[in-house]
């Protein structure tokens, strides 16, 4: 079989018989698997414990357990021959290659007899014990005795290496005798074994060492130790104690460099994520995502609901569709050295998920159960009845006004139409509500050393805090199969992934209501369920803009996500392997969106045209990466080199139709009842990527490494006349702790590095085909002459280039007392150039811009810190500490002509995200009105934009980053972080500029408690100027207030983001009750914030928008 | 083992190769236009999709609202600059009051036509270019898409050198020299406008077209020769060319299409007199015009805060049917106020309500009144005031007793009354259309002695200062091309 596959190997036409062949392999390998798998699971179990026994006393205790019996020479099994054992549920095989390592003995095992014989030396060992020299072979395993393929085993001081293959075993020809030769794999602690002829089981202990755990990094692996780039990992033990809906959101406070915000509190929330900052000044600043080595799209298509809030330009969030509990880790990729292989989509870092694989072993089923209840942990402290009236009545007055404006338009709180004895907490009635949350996760996996596998599911729904059944809810699939041949030349993995999301949430946010509505407002619904409109004496709706209008509202968004990928791989010599990767990716959402009649105010339901929104939105992708990893020892150290290429498409689609004249709200989802039909919008767009790629490694002793990668791209996104560019970064590492000096002197410094890198990467996360002169029809629901007209969609630039960035980054990892303490710093230095802007043109060119490159330039620079620490070790107590923090700034280095264009926004030298305004001196005495300063430095009353604005401060963070604790006593365990952020936002976005204190504002006029503080005569000393309900009157004071430093403050804090506390049941209560594994444990998300922020939430930084909620499960871990 | 090592690593040597040749394919990463779109490198080479462009160029005539500053605002805001409409004291709109007390500016308003105007002439510079190196085009279609495009162009041309003075002359789509243009001399622009209508004449079908201009139409609403020469004598007119208006006008008035409607049937949809015409393009309306200028009891003032001034309502003679024919009135908190009801049928809630009205761009009355103009100054006044009795003639209510009818005009009138009362006979006739009252005003040079009495009318204290007869450019656009120069006064 083996030889046939090589013969025809690249030969295109008989393509499909290797295909073919494959999938028949496959086949084998899964039904060869299961079979194996389930052999496994029912075989006689054997447990011995056996010190200095005689063997053949043992092999009696086997025969008793197993019911095997034996054949052997009694001449070969001498009666003082002793031995050690120590097995539990062993199966009969690994029983006996326990017992008989090291003896020189052989098995063999024919049905229910074992024979056992001397061992002959082979032809092999002969001829090659004449020599000096010897061959060493051996095999090097885990703790569980499972060969460690690809591991290394070099002789100290000579260089030669080679690499463990199937099994883990090796053999080293040419050997002195008595040299020393290292072993050493990735994640285990290296081992240093003499030479011998017959090494046997060389046991690798896992790695304790923060060091040593796995990195994954693009199209491969590292760790920390040996890393020349800028990676932050985190585990599935981290993200399995949060409780979020993605997994991004399990990432805040944790990994220096990268700053996560959420926008709002429901379910799917949009997520401000930067890497190392804002790189491009109108473009995606999202980073690059990648699922199993698939690119992940990283904003969803128009569709999702808008009150989730924004990542970058669209709602919502991707990642919100991968379930975080199928994730084994999540690898953030920050500098050039780590992210320039990613070529063009990597200018603002990469985020690697890789998913759970199935482990090899036997059987065993993991579920997890959890059940909580979210809420709103912050509440605004708002006037109430006699406050608000009191607020009205002087505005009023302030305005002249002598009469309160009769009729339903009128001043419904104050003219007789609303009960003003009434007095409502609009927060605790609209937002106060407990959102349930649910998650219950279940997976098994098992496997043999050639097949491994993992299935799981998962269920997950969430309530929401605003009245009305607004849920949302995911179900998913994942799997994931591992398969190797005999001789382990051929691998091939398997994994996919499906999950469906159905979201109800309506399309307001009841939180801006529950912010401004008057406490004197109306009930909100009346006793027969319907709402309240609190008609007039002659039968007028006066309460126009009821919120609960929302339940009588239908808004379904399903989403489904498919990721599907394999690799399959070959090794054609030990020294060389080839493999591609295949991906897919379809993630598709199906929305619906329509009011009831309920909905309207009775005086409009005459003219009521009953409407629904159907649209459809669609992202595919599909991903070929063929790659060639070869590695050999060169001189004194190793190399590897990868050479791969990439082909991508990606396609998106999306539409919208607005149906309307159904007869009646019941018929209102079939669009087959509708009337009349108009199209929204169309998206149709295709984006093709094609990459090579290569990377060159060359470690030296451990001590000396330099890393280069190299990429050229070419996309779809970009003018013919720019179709390719290349990217490249060279990283190296000092591991100056293996040098002598330092173990000589510096005993305490148990590990050091430095590190630097520099490379290019580039951003095209611009709109597809804005190189092209295109024509796009004119949606009208009655065309021209029955024809659809066209119209240009915009001037065309046939030169459209990436943005490119430039990364420089110093670190240097320390680890002190045997890395117990371990200290990471990190310099960086990014410049991003060649920004993709509008040229703004005269409209007599037909348009007002076009898209061009610019010679702007955008520098993030920033100091990343991270301290762990094991404070506390103890046979029953263990303490562990981190803290991370980041000093980011952002600077606008370069923009030519920057003061014609959108760019007066912006200052030279300055953040892009700059904020300028006027700086408020205080009230004027004489009338209560606000007054600022001039750019003269004079008074003034009425300030003119873009003259007097002189106050300028960034809404940057100034540094953010967490502090994590995990104490664990016995069984118990409880885990901590804090997380915190300096930073400027605005104070109170209560009132829409339209609505000053005092005014009506069609009910939604309800202010701060703050707002007392305001001039009501000559003389007084206030912060707020005088009441005043008619816009007109001093609505610009009010403007200018709103532009001024005042609105503006501190909103930095410390938040209790994640408390974890977990029991594991005693040991015998497992055993009584069959469980492997069975932990209780309660967690919470956002506990406790310290802040002195005016607004509702620090992290949102909106008050009209739901804040992040404060999330308590309880739950239970079962695994059998 | 060596041989086969050797024989693997050409084998893998091989996959590398075709993977690199693969990845540096241009081919790979070449896309073709998405299908929700159409692109240029083809689209002038198909009858059905060159065709698509210039209707886009009507969907979007008839779509922008009256407010909007889209060339079919003009019967709305330069209402507002002129003598014919009032708008209401407390609307705060700052865009209507600008312009109702001339008191536009460059980051205010007044350029608002020059925004909508100019993207528009791009596309038809787009489709002129695209069809004159196109191969694919029937002989027919694309005679009559580049008379559409150029007589487009010249309607463009015609608003903006009216409105603003000297405009850049763009005649290509290359926005790099277009970016740098100046201002052309008016003469010139007039000269370019004489030229794409006579081009457009020869162009364009004497019939009207469907949306495929395969098949001969009832529909008035694709320009046609008419519409040109309709175009074309308007313009000698404004150029004093007395002996081409006449004749220009001539042309059309002789023409068996076109005739005088009734005086209920003139904004009708596909009437005999209508010229060219825009139907609407959503559901629900019949015309933008009906939707500005009708004040219904429900939105009052606040939704339609316009209403006729005094002065139009004063110019109508005895008899005259036009004022209640084409004017109603509605009184609210016992004021009653005077709107223009040419457009007779409001916006309705029902989307498939039907279409009976079409907004009227061309109409053969004003070739009547062109032609009584030039005679007149050509010293032909019997004949001139014929024409001006064709107009007054269906001005009149024949049903009604002979001394409350409408006065038929005197033959024997001297020259300057007669010019009087062509002037006041297009005030009667055009009010509230297409800008016809303000360009009028700038043309016959009344506008300072008009303004100057109307002025203060609208605001106590206002004064009119000769300058504001033109717009001002906008600030942008003075920013990004240092050749233009802002008109004076601004």
């Amino acid at each position: 079989m083996y030889k046939f596959y090589t013969r025809k190997f690249g030969i295109p036409r008989l393509l499909y018989h290797k295909i073919l062949l494959i999938m028949r392999l496959t086949t084998v390998i899964l039904i060869a698997s299961l079979l194996q798998v389930s052999a496994a699971g029912f075989a006689q179990k054997i447990t011995l414990s056996q010190r200095n026994t005689s063997l053949e006393a043992v092999l009696k205790e086997i025969r008793k357990q197993s019911g095997y019996d034996y054949y052997y020479d009694s001449k070969i099994i001498s009666e003082d021959q002793k031995v050690n054992v120590f097995v539990k549920d062993a199966t009969i095989d690994q029983t006996l290659k326990e017992l008989f390592t090291g003896l020189p003995l052989v098995y063999e095992i024919e049905g229910k007899m074992i024979s056992i014989k001397k061992k002959e030396p082979s032809f092999l060992e002969n001829v090659v014990n004449t020599f000096v020299d010897i061959n060493v072979s051996g095999r090097v395993v885990d703790a569980d005795g499972r060969g460690l393929p690809g591991a290394s085993v070099s002789v100290k001081g000579k260089g030669k290496e080679v690499s463990t293959g199937a099994n883990g075993s090796f053999y080293l020809k040419g050997v002195d005798e008595d040299a020393v030769l290292v072993i050493s794999f990735i994640g285990y602690v290296p081992k240093e074994v003499t030479a011998v002829k017959e090494l046997g089981d060389v046991v690798l202990e896992l790695s304790n060492s923060k060091l040593d755990e796995v990195q994954v990094i693009a199209y491969g692996t590292t760790t920390q130790r040996l890393s020349t780039g800028n990676v932050t990992t985190i585990k599935a033990d981290v993200i399995e104690k949060q409780p979020v809906n993605n997994p991004l959101l399990a990432l805040q406070g944790r990994v220096p460099g990268l700053f996560i915000e959420q926008a709002t509190g429901f379910a799917g929330t949009g997520i401000k994520v930067r890497i190392q900052g804002q790189n491009s000044i109108i473009n995606g600043n999202d980073p690059l995502y990648v699922i199993d080595g698939i690119p992940f799209t990283s904003q969803l298509l128009q569709g999702t609901n808008p009150i989730v809030g924004y990542t970058e330009n669209n709602p919502g969030n991707p990642l919100n569709f991968i379930n975080p509990a199928d994730i084994e880790s999540i690898d953030v990729l920050k500098d050039a050295d780590a992210t320039s292989i990613y070529g063009s989509r990597a200018a603002n870092g990469a985020i690697l998920i890789t998913t759970k694989k199935g482990k090899s072993g036997d059987i065993t089923i993991n579920a997890n159960l959890q059940d909580g209840w979210g809420r709103v942990a912050r509440k605004l402290d708002l006037m109430d009845a006699h406050q608000y009236l009191e607020m009205r009545k002087e505005a009023l007055t302030n305005d002249g006004a002598t009469e309160y404006a009769p009729g339903p338009y009128g001043d419904n709180d104050l003219n007789g139409n609303w009960d003003n004895t009434r007095s409502t907490d609009w927060q605790k009635e609209l937002i106060g509500g407990v959102a349930k949350y649910t998650d219950l996760q279940a997976s098994i996996s098992g496997g043999s050393n050639n097949v491994s596998f993992l299935a799981g599911a998962g269920y997950h729904k969430e309530g929401n805090v605003m009245p009305g059944k607004f849920t949302d809810t995911k179900g998913s699939i994942h799997f994931s199969i591992n398969g190797s041949s005999l001789n382990q030349k051929f691998k091939i993995q398997l994994s996919g992934s499906y999950l469906q999301d159905k979201n109800l949430l309506p399309n307001e946010d009841l939180t801006s209501v529950a912010m401004t509505l008057a406490p004197v407002a109306p009930k909100l619904l009346n006793e027969n369920g319907n709402l309240n409109w609190q008609p007039d004496n002659d039968g007028n709706t006066t309460f126009f803009s009821n919120p609960m209008g929302i339940i009588f509202e239908k808004n379904l968004n399903k989403t489904s996500n498919l990721i599907g990928n394999s690799t399959l791989s070959y090794q054609v010599i030990p020294e060389l392997d080839i493999r591609s990767s295949f991906g897919y990716t379809n993630l598709q959402s199906n929305t619906l969106s329509n009011y009831g009649s309920g909905f309207y105010w009775p005086e409009s339901l005459p003219y009521l045209i009953r409407a629904t929104t159907f649209g459809n939105s669609n992202v595919s992708s599909w991903l070929v990466e063929p790659q060639l990893n070869f590695h050999h020892p060169i001189w004194k150290g190793n190399l590897e080199v990868l050479i791969g290429g990439t082909i991508q498409r990606e396609g998106r689609n999306a539409s919208s139709i607005n149906a309307s004249g159904f007869a009646t709200d019941q018929v209102m989802e079939d669009i087959m009842s509708a009337t009349s039909l108009l199209s929204n919008y169309s998206v149709n767009s295709t984006y093709r990527y094609n990459a090579l790629f290569g990377r060159i490694n060359y470690n030296l002793f451990d001590k000396y490494i330099v890393n280069v990668t190299a990429r050229r791209d070419g996309s779809s996104r970009f003018g013919k006349e720019n179709l390719f560019h290349n990217f490249g970064a060279i990283g190296v590492a000092w591991i100056f702790s293996e040098e002598k000096f330092v173990k000589d002197r510096f005993g305490f410094i148990s590990f050091g590095k430095i590190r630097g890198s520099y490379g290019t990467t580039g951003n095209d996360k611009i709109l597809d085909y804005q190189f092209l002169s295109l024509y796009n029809p004119i949606g009208v629901s009655k065309p021209y002459q029955g024809a659809i007209g066209y119209q240009p969609a915009g001037l065309t630039n046939p030169y459209l280039q990436w943005e490119e960035s430039k990364k420089i980054q110093f670190g240097l990892d320390l680890g002190f007392f045997k890395d117990r303490l371990l200290l990471n710093v990190n310099y960086s230095q990014n410049r991003s150039s060649n920004q993709l802007l509008n040229l703004g043109l005269p409209i007599v060119t037909g348009f007002y811009g076009i898209a061009a490159n610019f010679e702007a330039k955008v520098e993030n620079s920033g100091w990343e810190f991270t301290l762990s620490s094991t404070n506390l070790v103890d046979k029953d107590f263990k303490w562990i500490s981190s803290i991370n923090l980041t000093i980011p700034k952002n600077r606008l280095l370069a923009y030519p002509d920057y003061k014609e264009s959108p760019a007066s926004l912006y200052v030279i030298g300055q953040s892009l995200n700059i904020q300028r305004k006027f700086h408020l001196t205080g009230l004027e005495p004489t009338t209560g009105l606000y007054q600022f300063s001039d750019h003269n430095g004079n008074l003034t009353s009425s300030p003119v934009y873009d003259l007097d604005n002189s106050v300028t401060f960034t809404t940057d963070p100034r540094f953010y980053g967490g502090l994590q604790n995990t104490l664990t006593y016995k069984n118990f365990q409880l885990d901590l972080l804090f997380q915190f952020t300096k930073q400027i936002a605005q104070n109170n976005s209560l009132g829409a500029s339209s609505s000053p204190p005092g005014a009506y504002n069609s009910g939604f006029g309800n202010q701060l408690v703050l707002i007392l503080n305001r001039w009501q005569k000559p003389g007084d000393i206030a912060t707020i100027q005088k009441y005043n309900a008619d816009y007109n009157l001093y609505g610009s004071y009010y403007n200018a207030y709103f532009n001024s430093d005042a609105n503006w403050g501190d909103a930095s804090y410390i938040r209790l983001k994640n408390l974890s506390f977990s029991w594991q049941i005693p040991q015998k209560w497992k055993s009584a009750t069959h469980l492997r594994n069975c932990k209780l444990y309660a967690q919470g998300q956002n506990l406790l914030t310290i802040t002195n922020y005016l607004g509702l939430d620090p992290e949102s930084k909106n008050s009209l928008r739901l804040p992040p909620l404060r999330v308590i499960t309880i739950g239970v871990q079962i695994g059998l | 083992m060596f041989i086969e090592h050797r024989m693997k690593y050409l084998k893998v040597l091989f996959i590398c190769v075709t993977v690199i040749s693969l990845v540096g394919c241009k081919k790979l990463i070449e896309v073709d236009g998405p299908v929700t779109s159409l692109s240029s490198a083809n689209i002038y080479d198909n009858d059905a999709t060159a065709t698509s462009v210039v209707t886009g160029i009507y969907t979007n005539l008839s779509l922008p609202g009256f407010q909007s500053g889209g060339l079919t605002s003009l019967s709305y805001l330069t209402g507002l600059s002129a003598d014919e409409l009032t708008l209401n004291k407390s609307n705060s709109d700052i865009l209507l009051k600008s312009y109702y007390l001339n008191k536009l500016g460059s980051q205010l308003a007044g350029f608002e036509f020059w925004n909508n105007i100019y993207p528009t002439i791009y596309v038809t510079n787009s489709v002129i270019e695209g069809i004159s190196s196109s191969k694919g085009l029937s002989e027919s279609v694309r005679k009559q898409l580049l008379g559409e495009a150029k007589f487009m162009r010249a309607f463009c041309f015609f608003y903006l050198v009216n409105l603003y003075g000297d405009v850049p002359l763009v005649l290509n789509t290359d926005y790099k020299v277009n970016a740098q243009i100046s201002r052309t001399n008016k003469e010139l622009v007039w000269q370019q406008i004489v030229k794409d209508l006579e081009e457009a004449q020869d162009l364009l079908n004497v019939n009207y077209l469907d949306a495929t201009l395969t098949k001969i139409v009832n529909e008035r609403v694709r320009p046609t020769k008419g519409a040109a020469t309709a175009l074309l004598a308007r313009a000698y007119l404004y150029n004093k060319d007395w002996q081409h208006a006449e004749k220009s006008s001539g042309e059309l008035l002789n023409n068996s299409l076109y005739k005088l409607a009734n005086i209920d049937d003139v904004f009708k949809m596909n009437n005999q007199e209508a010229i060219w015409q825009i139907p609407p393009v959503s559901n629900g309306i019949n015309t933008q015009d009906a939707a500005a200028f009708i004040i219904l009891p429900g939105g009052g003032l606040t939704s339609t805060p316009v209403y006729l001034s005094e002065n139009l309502l004063n110019s109508f003679d005895a008899g005259d049917s036009r004022k209640t024919h084409w004017i109603n009135n509605i009184t609210l908190n016992e004021i009653t106020y005077f709107y223009a009801y040419k457009y007779k049928i409001p916006t309705s809630g029902d989307p498939n309500a039907l279409v009976f009205e079409y907004s009227t761009i061309f109409r053969l009355a004003e070739q009547y009144l062109i032609r009584a103009e030039a005679r007149i100054q050509q010293n032909k006044i019997a004949e001139g005031i014929d024409d001006l009795n064709m107009i007054r003639s269906r001005a009149t209510d024949r049903n009604s007793s002979p001394s409350a009818q409408l006065k038929i005009l005197p033959k024997n009138l001297s020259k300057a009354d007669a010019l009087i009362a062509v002037k006041k006979e297009r005030f009667c006739e055009f009010f509230t259309e297409w800008g016809h009252r303000w360009l009028d005003l700038k043309r016959t040079g009344d506008v300072d002695s008009v303004m100057e009495e109307e002025v203060p009318k609208k605001i106590t204290g206002g004064s009119w200062k000769s300058y504001q007869q033109y717009y001002p450019l906008p600030v942008r656009d003075l920013l990004k091309d240092r050749n233009l120069i802002q008109n004076q006064g601004y």
